[in-house]
């Protein structure tokens, strides 16, 4: 456990020391910020209703975005600048080092999240917001995001290019998110089509969002990201044969 | 004590290291020689558990490094190649950090930065963030990191690289304390350091290792050196006597300042072959014999620098215990 919060320490101390953390939190806020005066001037004015779904509407596409832009150094830059050698050289197994660092931005996007409660609070003092699908939003918010991470910490630890590792991770989740969208239904069987949502982390949210807490969407993330926390453990296994 | 069998490092095609053996025991600080890419860091790399051989064996006090990986990089204190840092992190912070997740427990990490922090002189830099260093002050610190848990074993790979003379002596100093009580393996490009530092050398080139040995030993598998003479009389006569007596040998002249003023002849003479007596006696016969007056004679010796260049530029390795054939 000890290892796995000393990573993580240092990694958001890394996020908070760079302009990176600044800069997503900025454009990630005013992107918030920006949704939620949409809502409360145009589609609250207009319905008179206390809602939030634009928001958790975009907020997956917000994260397709800022995931892949928080993980993409954390693997990458450590080989690149050869502190992967230290790392992977202290008493430590592998795991903790890649729990540290995935809860780091897990951590890190909560923070976010919070920093955006204000919005709800508002909404709930100006009219009778239903607080089931908010509560709903930001637990899956924080889930999905969380599976972004894991995907994203997985392709850094692929490459030693941060870039690299950005592009792939946003490839793959706007895969994912085509297919949740349905737009598949053109391309494949009906069957096919039913497999490939319920595959997708962006489907899975949606029914959280919605205020319907099933314990099989949980599963789902927990899941999902296990498997490519394990997929970067077996990356960075393979990388020590290759060398 | 070090053991490495038959180590064997494939990276795709390239065989980096090829059937490597050798033993370090324990106190011994054992100096890496080798030209770059002659497999130095890769054996680094395999001893610290950063890489995995393809095959052959490696233990550390009977601990195989794959089987007791956690076991043995508790021992080990690493410096890697170009000293990697965590930039953004002030120097006590990145030390606490190493501290942590050694698994030093609380009570004890100051105490242990403290001696770090003394031992390394970072006293007056432990405030600043390790990006604002000299190289210097980065080294001392990468040396810090690597010695923190105490380990019994240090291996520091080019710990001396990119540094000034004056930082280069004083990390040299460092190391030949720390090499007192504990085994230390060190790579370097500096022959004078390994002359300096080590109690045994081994050279590698091309994935093998070539020659071991203590310095004087090394040097004394080289082929006798060129003899140097000074004689009172005529050059020429002087050059044609010692061509009649070494045949085949070749001699040169030397362009001694002051020679030619005061009627002096200076030579180098480099010997083909010395059978049953050293050459000195034969030039000192001849001189004798013929009324020269000798004013010196002289044998240059070998430096580890020869040693160096013999071992790394042939072009087929020559395999350790092979004997030196005399020139």
């Amino acid at each position: 456990m000890t290892p796995t919060i000393t990573v993580m320490k240092r990694e958001l101390r890394s996020y908070f020391l760079s302009p990176i953390a600044y800069v997503i939190g900025a454009v990630f806020l005013s992107f918030v910020g920006y949704l939620f005066f949409q809502m409360l001037f145009i589609e609250f004015g207009r319905a008179a209703q206390a809602r939030m779904d634009l928001y958790f509407y975009l907020l997956p596409i917000a994260f397709l975005f800022l995931a892949p832009a928080l993980t993409m150094r954390l693997w990458a830059e450590e080989r690149k600048l050869g502190t992967l050698e230290l790392l992977l050289t202290f008493p430590v197994k592998t795991t903790p080092l890649i729990f540290g660092k995935f809860f780091a931005g897990v951590v890190f996007i909560a923070i976010l999240l919070l920093l955006t409660l204000p919005y709800p609070i508002t909404l709930a003092s100006l009219g009778n917001l239903a607080w089931g699908p908010v509560i709903g939003g930001y637990l899956g918010a924080l889930l999905l995001a969380s599976s972004f991470l894991a995907l994203g910490l997985f392709t850094s630890s692929i490459t030693r290019d941060q870039i690299i590792s950005l592009i792939l991770s946003i490839v793959a989740l706007a895969v994912f998110y085509l297919m949740g969208s349905g737009l598949l239904q053109y391309l494949f069987s009906a069957r096919v089509v039913a497999v490939l949502t319920e595959l997708s982390p962006f489907t899975h949210f949606n029914s959280i969002a919605r205020g319907v807490i099933d314990i099989g969407d949980l599963i789902y993330y927990v899941v999902f990201c296990g498997f490519f926390l394990f997929a970067n453990s077996v990356m960075i296994e393979i990388k020590k044969w290759q060398g | 004590m070090i053991q490495v069998q038959n180590l064997v490092k494939q990276y795709g095609q390239v065989t980096a290291l090829d059937r490597v053996s050798f033993e370090v025991p324990s106190g011994q600080v054992l100096g890496f020689l080798g030209p770059n890419g002659a497999g130095k860091t890769t054996t680094m790399k395999i001893l610290t558990g950063f890489l995995y051989p393809t095959s052959g064996e490696v233990t550390i006090d009977g601990l195989d490094v794959l089987e007791s990986s956690l076991e043995v990089r508790r021992r080990v204190g690493y410096l890697p190649e170009n000293n990697p840092l965590y930039g953004d992190m002030r120097v006590d912070d990145y030390l606490r950090f190493v501290a942590e997740i050694r698994g030093i427990p609380k009570s004890q990490t100051e105490g242990a930065l403290d001696k770090v922090t003394h031992t390394c002189g970072l006293g007056g830099v432990i405030k600043k963030s390790i990006i604002e260093l000299s190289k210097g002050y980065r080294q001392r610190v990468g040396l810090a990191q690597a010695m923190i848990h105490e380990p019994e074993i240090l291996i520091l790979d080019e710990p001396t690289s990119g540094l000034d003379p004056n930082q280069i002596v004083e990390i040299r100093d460092l190391i030949r304390s720390l090499g007192v009580d504990r085994t230390v393996i060190l790579s370097t490009h500096y022959l004078q350091e390994v002359e300096a530092t080590c109690d045994n050398i081994m050279i590698v080139a091309r994935g093998r290792l070539v020659a071991e040995g203590t310095a004087p030993e090394l040097i004394a598998r080289m082929p006798a050196g060129p003899i140097c003479a000074q004689f009172v009389g005529d050059p020429d006569g002087i050059r044609h006597q010692l061509g009649e007596a070494f045949h085949g040998a070749q001699i040169d002249r030397v362009p001694m300042p002051g020679d030619e003023e005061n009627g002096l002849a200076s030579f180098r003479i480099h010997v083909r072959q010395e059978v049953d007596r050293d050459a000195r006696e034969a030039i000192f016969d001849l001189a004798k014999g013929n009324g020269w007056k000798l004013l010196e004679l002289e044998r240059e010796q070998a430096t580890l620098e020869d040693v160096f260049r013999k071992f790394t530029t042939s072009e087929t390795p020559v395999p350790v215990g092979s004997e030196v054939v005399a020139a």
